[in-house]
C-alpha cells in the first residue's frame, strides 16, 4: 500500500508565496518552542524541523519544556519562557482550559501566541468567540483524521473482516484520544468489523503486551489492533510475537520513530501512521516571522501524514518522514 | 531462620511463624484471586483461566519487569529505607546496553558486543545504587529524598543517552533472551526465577539477610553489635540497582529497543507488590517469596480482568480495590497474632 496523504496545500502554499522574498536575516528576533514534552520523538524532530527554519531565516529558536505531557508542569516552563520575552512563542498547550490563562499572560505582554500539534479552547482562533481565541494561529495535523486513516489501513489489512481493539495510553490527553475517536468513527463504516473496548496501558509496553495477550485469550480471532502511541504499539507488536501470530494479527501504530520502523522491517509491525512534525515546527517558525515582519498569517496549517509500510519504508520519500533528532 | 532482634527463642520461634503466616494470607490471597477468575471464566465463558498455558505464559512474563524492580526493593525496605529512582536507572540501563550493543555490532560482531552491552547496563547501574548507598548512609541524606534526586539524575541522562527517543538495537541472541522459551517458559522468565532463587537464599539463608532485617528492626541495635550498617546499607542499594539493571537489559531484549522511560509506570507496582507481599514499610520484614506473590497478585488482576472484559475504567478501580484490600488482610492479620514488627 503505497498512499500518501498530502498536506491540506492550499495554506502552506499561500504561506511558501508570501516568503518568496525573504527579508534580510533578523538577528535580534527570537522564537521560543515549548513542546508538549521534552522526551518524545516526535517534539524533537518538530525541533528539528523548526531550528531548519530558523536557521535559514537566520533568528533564534528557543526550545524549553516539561518531562511529562501535563499542564502542572509545562505551566511554569511557560512562565520562565515568558520571562525571556522571546518575540513570539510557539506551544504545545497540554490543556485545552488549563492553559488558556498562562497564555493570555504572554499575549498581555505583548508576545503573539502560536500553538501546534495541540490547542487551547476550540482550535478556532480569530473568530470573536471563546476565551482562548487570541492565538495568532494553529499548526497540526489532525489527529481524528490520522485515527481514520489507521481505521482504513487496518480494515484494508484484515480484509474488512474481524475484532479489533485501541491500545491507548491513558484517557485525558487530547491527541490520543482523538486518534481512538476518528478510528472508531471510520470503523463504523465496516459493517464486518467489530471493535472491542479500548486497553488503556499508562505508556507500558509490559501492560499493553499483557493486555494483547489477554484480549486474544478470549477473542482466538483476533486480527487486529490500533497502537495509538509509540509505546501502546510496541507492546502489543510484542504480545502478538509472544502469542506467535506476528503476520496473522495486524498492528497499526501511530507516529513512526525509528524503531517502529524496525519492527516494520522484521515484521513485528505491519505499518506506521507518521505524522509530520517537522513541517509543524518548519510551519511555525515562517508563520511567527511573517507575523513578526509584518505579513498576515492563515488562522490554521493543517499537515499531513504518511502510511509506512514493509514496502515502502526504504524510499527515501518516505524515509524522510521517519522522527529523528 | 533466626534474626537478631529476636533476643530469646521463643521470640525467634514467633517471628519466624509469622513470617510464614504473612506469606501464607498472600498465597490465599493469590488462590482467592485466582478461583474467581476462574469461575468467572468457566460461567460466563466456558473456557480455563488457569489451565490455559498461553494465560500463565503471558501473566508470568508480564510480572516479570515490575518483579525484578521489586525485589531489590525488598531488602531496600526491610532495611528501613525506600528506593524511587529504580524504575529510572532500568531505563538507563536498558538504553546504555541498547546504544553500546547498537554501536559496537558492526565491529565485534553480536556475541561480543551482546556481552559487553550487558556488562555496561550493570556497571552504569552502579553509579546510582552506590551514590544512593553513599548518600543514605554516609552522610544521612532519608532514603526518600536521595533516592528521589537520583530518579531525576538518572532520568535526565537516560532521556540524554538515547537523544530523546527510543534507541532500537537489533541482535539475535539479545532477541532469543526476550522472546524465546525453553521448555514452553518464556526465557525472561527463567532468568526471573534464578534472580528469586539467588535472592531468596541471600535473604533467609545468609548473614547478609540477617544484618538487613536487623539493620530495618533497630538501627542502633545493629550498629551496637557490630554491624557496619553503612557498607551493609549500600551493598542493598546496589543491590537494587543491579536488579533494575537485570529487569532493563530484559525490556531491551523483549522489544529490541532501550527506552530511558521503560521502568517509570512500574515504580509504584513494585512497592505495592513488596507490601502485598507482607512487608512493612518501617522496615523489619518482608520476604523475597511474600514479594514474589504480591507481584503475582498485581499481575493476575490486570490480566485477568481484561481476559473477564471488564470496562477499562473500572479496571483502575478495581486494582486499586484489591491493592488495599490485600494490604488490609495482611494488617489485620498482624494485629491477631500479635506480630511485633509492625506495632512498633
Amino acid at each position: 500500500m503505497k498512499r500518501l496523504f498530502a498536506a491540506i496545500a492550499a495554506a502552506s502554499a499561500m504561506l511558501a508565496g508570501g516568503l518568496t522574498t525573504p527579508a534580510q536575516a533578523q538577528k535580534d528576533l527570537t522564537v521560543a518552542l515549548v513542546p508538549g514534552l521534552t522526551t518524545d520523538a516526535f517534539y524533537i524532530t518538530m525541533h528539528r524541523g523548526a531550528q531548519h527554519a530558523a536557521d535559514a531565516l537566520g533568528i533564534e529558536l528557543l526550545f524549553q519544556g516539561a518531562p511529562d505531557f501535563n499542564p502542572t508542569l509545562q505551566v511554569p516552563v511557560l512562565n520562565a519562557v515568558i520571562a525571556r520575552r522571546p518575540d513570539a512563542i510557539l506551544i504545545a498547550p497540554t490543556d485545552k482550559v488549563q492553559l488558556v490563562e498562562p497564555l493570555r499572560r504572554a499575549q498581555d505582554e505583548g508576545i503573539p501566541v502560536i500553538t501546534v500539534d495541540t490547542f487551547i479552547d476550540d482550535g478556532q482562533y480569530q473568530d470573536g468567540s471563546g476565551p482562548g481565541d487570541f492565538p495568532l494561529s494553529y499548526i497540526a495535523s489532525d489527529n481524528v483524521l490520522g485515527g481514520r486513516i489507521a481505521a482504513r489501513a487496518l480494515a484494508e489489512g484484515i480484509g474488512e473482516q474481524g475484532t479489533v481493539y485501541v491500545s491507548n495510553v491513558k484517557p485525558g490527553i487530547s491527541t490520543t484520544d482523538q486518534r481512538e475517536e476518528g478510528f472508531k468513527l471510520e470503523m463504523a463504516n465496516y459493517p464486518g468489523v467489530t471493535v472491542l473496548a479500548t486497553q488503556f496501558n499508562d505508556d507500558d509496553a509490559n501492560k499493553a503486551a499483557s493486555q494483547l495477550q489477554a484480549v486474544l485469550a478470549r477473542n482466538p480471532n483476533l486480527a487486529g489492533v490500533f497502537g495509538a502511541n509509540l509505546f501502546s504499539a510496541v507492546g502489543a507488536a510484542n504480545g502478538v510475537r509472544a502469542a506467535g501470530k506476528s503476520g496473522e494479527i495486524r498492528v497499526v501504530a501511530f507516529d513512526a520513530p525509528q524503531s517502529i520502523v524496525n519492527d516494520i522491517e522484521e515484521g513485528l509491525v505491519d505499518m506506521a501512521i507518521a505524522q509530520h512534525p517537522a513541517e509543524i515546527g518548519y510551519y511555525g517558525v515562517m508563520t511567527a516571522y511573517a507575523h513578526l515582519t509584518g505579513q498576515s498569517v492563515p488562522i490554521a496549517i493543517g499537515t499531513g501524514f504518511t502510511v509506512i509500510d514493509a514496502d515502502n519504508y526504504g524510499d527515501p520519500d518516505i524515509a524522510k518522514f521517519i522522527y529523528s533528532e | 531462620m533466626t534474626t537478631l532482634e529476636a533476643s530469646s527463642p521463643l521470640a525467634a520461634r514467633q517471628a519466624v511463624v509469622v513470617r510464614w503466616l504473612a506469606v501464607a494470607w498472600s498465597w490465599l490471597f493469590l488462590a482467592l484471586l485466582l478461583v474467581f477468575f476462574e469461575v468467572w471464566a468457566r460461567a460466563a465463558y466456558d473456557t480455563s483461566f488457569l489451565l490455559n498455558r498461553f494465560n500463565i505464559q503471558s501473566i508470568t512474563l508480564f510480572a516479570v519487569a515490575p518483579l525484578l524492580l521489586a525485589l531489590g526493593q525488598t531488602l531496600v525496605i526491610i532495611s528501613g529505607g525506600i528506593d524511587l529512582s529504580v524504575g529510572f536507572t532500568m531505563g538507563l540501563a536498558a538504553v546504555i546496553c541498547a546504544r553500546l550493543m547498537q554501536w559496537l555490532d558492526p565491529a565485534l560482531g553480536p556475541e561480543l558486543s551482546l556481552v559487553i552491552g550487558i556488562l555496561a547496563a550493570f556497571a552504569v547501574a552502579l553509579i546510582p545504587g552506590l551514590t544512593n548507598g553513599y548518600l543514605i548512609a554516609w552522610l544521612g541524606v532519608p532514603a526518600f529524598i536521595g533516592t528521589l534526586g537520583m530518579y531525576g539524575i538518572a532520568r535526565g541522562t537516560g532521556f540524554l543517552a538515547a537523544g530523546g527517543t527510543t534507541v532500537p538495537v537489533r541482535n539475535e541472541y539479545l532477541a532469543f533472551l526476550g522472546n524465546d522459551r525453553i521448555l514452553g517458559i518464556p526465557v525472561p522468565v527463567i532468568i526471573t526465577i534464578l534472580v528469586v532463587l539467588l535472592m531468596h537464599y541471600v535473604l533467609s539463608q545468609s548473614r547478609f539477610g540477617q544484618y538487613t532485617y536487623a539493620i530495618g528492626g533497630n538501627r542502633e541495635a545493629a550498629i551496637r553489635a557490630g554491624i557496619n550498617v553503612k557498607r551493609h546499607t549500600m551493598a542493598i542499594y546496589v543491590i537494587a540497582a543491579l536488579c533494575a539493571a537485570m529487569s532493563g537489559v530484559l525490556y531491551t531484549a523483549r522489544f529490541s529497543a532501550g527506552a530511558a522511560q521503560a521502568g517509570e509506570p512500574l515504580l509504584l507496582d513494585a512497592i505495592a507488590a513488596v507490601v502485598i507481599g507482607g512487608a512493612s514499610l518501617f522496615g523489619g520484614s518482608g520476604t523475597i517469596i511474600g514479594t514474589v506473590i504480591g507481584a503475582l497478585i498485581i499481575a493476575v488482576i490486570q490480566y485477568g480482568l481484561v481476559f473477564i472484559n471488564v470496562e477499562p475504567f473500572w479496571q483502575f478501580v478495581a486494582v486499586g480495590v484489591v491493592i488495599i484490600i490485600s494490604v488490609l488482610v495482611d494488617q489485620s492479620r498482624s494485629r491477631l497474632t500479635g506480630a511485633h514488627q509492625e506495632d512498633r
